[in-house]
C-alpha cells in the first residue's frame, strides 16, 4: 500500500466513527435492500410498458421505498468510507455483499449452493483475503 | 439479450463506476476544504445523479431479468473502479490489490452464473 494510503487509514476515527464499522453498517444495508427490490420489483413487473425499461413504475411498491430508505442510508455510510479508506481498497472489500446474499440464501432459506457457486465464494474470499491483508497488518499495529 | 437490454446494463454500469469516482473525489477534497463549499455540492449533486439513473435502470433490468442473470454486470464494477481509480484518481495500485480484485470479479461472476 502506498504511504498516502497508509495514512489515509492511520489517521481515521475510532468508535462509531471507525470507517471500517461504517463499512460493515454500508454492506449490511445494501445486502437488505438487494432483496427488498428484487422482491419489489417482480411484485409490480409490467414489462409491457416501455417506461419500465426506466424502473420508475418500481416506485408503486413498498418494499421499493423501503430498499430507497436502505440504499440511503448505506450510501450516508459509504461517503463516510470513501473519505478515509482508498476506493481502489473499500469497494473490493464492500463487495464481500456478493457472497453474502448466496449464503444468506444457504443458511436461512435452506437453498442449495451449486459446486460452481461455491467455487466462486471461495475466489471472491480469497481476493477479499488478498486485499485486506496489509490493512490488518496496519490496524495491528496502531 | 436484446441489445436494448446490453445497452441499458452499460449505461447503468457505466454510470455507477463514474458516479464512485466523482464521490471519491468530493469526499477527500472535504479533509482540506470542509463541506461547505460549491465544489463539494457540485461534484456530490452528480454523483447522487449518476447512481440514480443507474438505479433506475437497473430497477428497469430487474423487471425482465432475475437477478442472478444481472449479477454478472455487478461484478465487474469492481474490477472497473479499481482500474479507474489508479488511471483517474492515481491511486496506488500495486499486484497484490490487482489480483485481488480480479478474484472477487471472477468469483461474483461465478457465482453468478451457477
Amino acid at each position: 500500500m502506498t504511504n498516502d494510503g497508509k495514512k489515509q487509514i492511520q489517521n481515521r476515527p475510532s468508535g462509531f466513527g471507525s470507517p471500517w464499522l461504517q463499512l460493515a453498517l454500508s454492506v449490511a444495508c445494501v445486502l437488505a435492500s438487494e432483496f427488498l427490490l428484487k422482491r419489489g420489483a417482480t411484485e409490480v413487473a409490467n414489462t409491457d410498458s416501455a417506461w419500465s425499461w426506466t424502473g420508475v413504475n418500481g416506485l408503486a411498491s413498498p418494499l421499493v421505498w423501503w430498499a430507497i430508505l436502505l440504499i440511503i442510508a448505506s450510501f450516508n455510510s459509504w461517503l463516510y468510507v470513501l473519505r478515509y479508506i482508498p476506493i481502489t481498497i473499500a469497494f473490493p472489500l464492500s463487495r464481500v455483499v456478493d457472497i453474502l446474499v448466496p449464503l444468506g440464501c444457504w443458511i436461512f432459506l435452506g437453498e442449495l449452493i451449486s459446486p460452481l457457486r461455491w467455487c466462486g465464494i471461495a475466489l471472491v474470499v480469497a481476493g477479499l483475503a488478498l486485499v485486506a491483508k496489509p490493512i490488518a497488518q496496519i490496524e495491528e499495529r496502531l | 439479450m436484446s441489445f436494448l437490454a446490453f445497452f441499458f446494463i452499460v449505461v447503468s454500469l457505466l454510470s455507477f463506476v463514474v458516479a464512485q469516482l466523482v464521490l471519491k473525489r468530493a469526499m477527500v477534497a472535504t479533509r482540506a476544504s470542509g463541506f461547505r463549499n460549491a465544489r463539494f455540492v457540485w461534484k456530490v449533486t452528480t454523483g447522487v445523479v449518476l447512481m440514480t439513473i443507474s438505479f433506475f435502470l437497473t430497477l428497469g433490468l430487474l423487471q425482465r431479468f432475475d437477478l442472478s442473470y444481472l449479477y454478472p454486470f455487478q461484478g465487474l464494477s469492481v474490477i472497473f473502479i479499481t482500474l479507474m481509480a489508479a488511471a483517474v484518481l492515481k491511486e496506488k495500485l500495486n499486484l497484490r490489490l490487482g489480483i485481488g480484485a480480479l478474484l472477487i470479479s471472477v468469483g461474483i461472476v461465478l457465482v453468478s452464473l451457477s
